[in-house]
């Protein structure tokens, strides 16, 4: 998830630097608490928590790979969206300065796509679905769950805007880019959604009080909440529609139009496509339809992990001490 | 701190680490910035850059296997992604432009390995409150590379209990689960000791201004 340094062009680096400046800056008026406050120690230690949490390796169905917690719905979701934010922005300056972990210059970028996105994106639409859904323990997990879904994709949507921003000259296929990075991170956000679900319901079973309401005071408008929710699913649906149109005009062209997807074309913004107006030989080697199929089985692990989860929560919600022997200190 | 032997090791001195913190920091963004900008065109000046990087990590005292091993980490990503647009599209342009991403993300990911190397964790703290960032986003960059430490440590203890109980395996949505839980466990332990220092902090007459102990406070 990491863009390193070199990717992106410096110009769309510091575009996407000043954007994530203007976004912490505006984070931490919103907290607007005093420096004595616990806000401080909580925020860097849901930081540290969230990079430890990465330390802990999900093996990935037998492959010689495995995946880990991204954890900005996590962090906005215990913390809420303003703190969540900067948690996640601390976690990836930390990254970059110490572990050379994602670029230096790209640091602006990493900001906004998982930073941004991921807590400030992935709370509205979290708190839409909870305000739906009411203040139950089971209707947390399975917001926060498709919250977490939803703010992979969009962070991966996001990456593709800012990549063919910065390499027009190189001819690539917009669409090629798009289908690709939507095949992966329809896959890596049904993992993140699932942990995040998990790691939350353990929470919930034992210290609900941790877990606030979204409803209190310094969180968004509901207005800009459902604005932030429908981008998001609006987002997600083209992503995993638009492969349909990259794909050799007469087969499933046609079914597309039928559907009517094709009016997606008309919505996609003018500075992406100024260049392509070039007739595109297509040997496109990402076909269309295994990126759909992704994306649809993606949209349907994630809604029955949010019901099995919402289930298992409801279940558990008595108040259990673990005997997990843990020192205190 | 710095027990896991990451970050800079303040005990090696050499003239890189000499160098003001901020001057580090303006150094590898600059080469980071023209190593961007630089065409494909003109890579013999890309590779002088590679060099200059080379000469700079050796001279702070990084070892060649050190950098392999970042290296290896590294290059196959790299290699994979750069190759994704040819692959799609392959004329000249689409090639020049994976060998000037080769070359532009080398350098820049060893620059960073340079910075990496120079420069304690201590010092860029120290440098951002010198460029006047906020001073809570100062503190909490603190408190975060304390609580790290500690927090990989009860980490570490966390998956000993766990491997002292069951031996390993299972089908993968265990061990999903079992290591969800675990960081659920991480979660509470750590905001509740999140809780506790904030009280001994306020106990001890913290004021939300962080004192560093180098003289300039």
């Amino acid at each position: 998830m990491h863009i390193r340094d070199g990717i992106l062009a410096p110009e769309v680096c510091l575009v996407a630097g000043a954007i994530s400046l203007g976004a912490i800056t505006y984070s931490l008026r919103r907290l607007r608490f005093d420096l004595e406050d616990r806000a401080v120690p909580l925020t860097g230690m849901m930081a540290a928590i969230v990079f430890a949490g990465q330390m802990v390796n999900f093996p990935l169905f037998g492959l010689p790979v495995s995946g880990h917690l991204l954890g900005g719905v996590l962090a906005a979701v215990m913390l809420g969206p303003w703190a969540g934010c900067l948690a996640i922005s601390m976690v990836l300056i930390v990254q970059a300065v110490l572990f050379s972990d994602g670029g230096l210059m790209s640091l602006g970028a990493n900001i906004l796509n998982m930073a941004v996105v991921g807590a400030w994106g992935g709370y509205a639409v979290y708190a839409t679905i909870r305000r739906m859904l009411g203040n139950g323990a089971a209707a947390t997990v399975s917001a926060a769950v498709i919250a977490a879904w939803l703010s992979v994709l969009g962070a991966a949507a996001l990456f593709c805007a800012e990549f063919l921003c910065s390499s027009r000259s190189a001819g690539v296929d917009p669409r090629g880019v798009l289908s690709l990075m939507v095949l992966y991170h329809s896959l890596i956000g049904v993992g993140e959604a699932l942990i995040t679900g998990a790691v939350l319901s353990f929470v919930l079973a034992r210290r609900a009080d941790l877990v606030p309401t979204p409803n209190a005071p310094g969180s968004v408008g509901t207005i800009g909440r459902f604005a932030v929710t429908g981008l998001m699913a609006a987002l997600a649906v083209a992503a995993i529609v638009a492969p349909f149109k990259s794909e050799s005009p007469d087969g499933l062209d046609a079914a597309a139009q039928n559907l009517k997807f094709d009016k997606l074309e008309v919505e996609r913004p003018p500075l992406v496509l100024d260049d392509y107006a070039i007739p595109v030989p297509e040997p496109v080697w990402w076909p269309a339809l295994p990126v759909s199929l992704a994306g649809i089985v993606g949209t349907l692990v994630v809604f029955i992990a949010a019901v099995v989860l919402a289930g298992i929560t409801r279940r558990n919600v008595v108040p259990i001490r673990v005997a997990d022997g843990s020192h205190g200190n | 701190m710095g027990t896991s032997g990451i970050g800079s090791d303040a005990g090696s001195q050499s003239i890189c680490h000499a160098l003001p913190a901020g001057m580090k920091l303006l150094l590898t963004l600059g080469i980071i910035l023209v190593a961007g900008l630089i065409p494909l065109e003109h890579w013999p000046a890309q590779g002088l850059l590679l060099a200059l990087v080379f000469v700079g990590l050796s001279v702070a005292g990084v070892t060649m296997r050190y950098l392999v091993r970042r290296l290896a980490l590294f290059l196959p990503l790299l290699l994979v992604f750069g190759l994704s647009v040819p692959m799609a599209r392959s004329n000249d342009a689409a090639w020049s432009w994976t060998l000037s991403l080769w070359l532009r993300c080398t350098v820049s990911f060893m620059a960073g390995l340079w910075l990496v190397h120079v420069l304690p964790f201590r010092d860029l703290l120290t440098t951002l409150r010198y460029w006047h960032f906020p001073p809570a986003l100062i503190a909490m960059l603190g408190f975060m590379y304390r609580y790290t430490f500690i927090l990989w440590d009860e980490l570490r203890r966390l998956r000993n209990a766990r491997a002292a109980r069951d031996f390993g395996g299972g089908p993968w949505w265990r061990v999903w689960s079992i290591n969800s839980q675990v960081i659920g466990l991480l979660l509470l332990r750590a905001m509740e000791r999140a809780e506790r220092t904030h009280r001994a902090m306020l106990a001890r007459g913290w004021d939300g201004s962080i004192r560093f102990l180098d003289g300039k406070d």
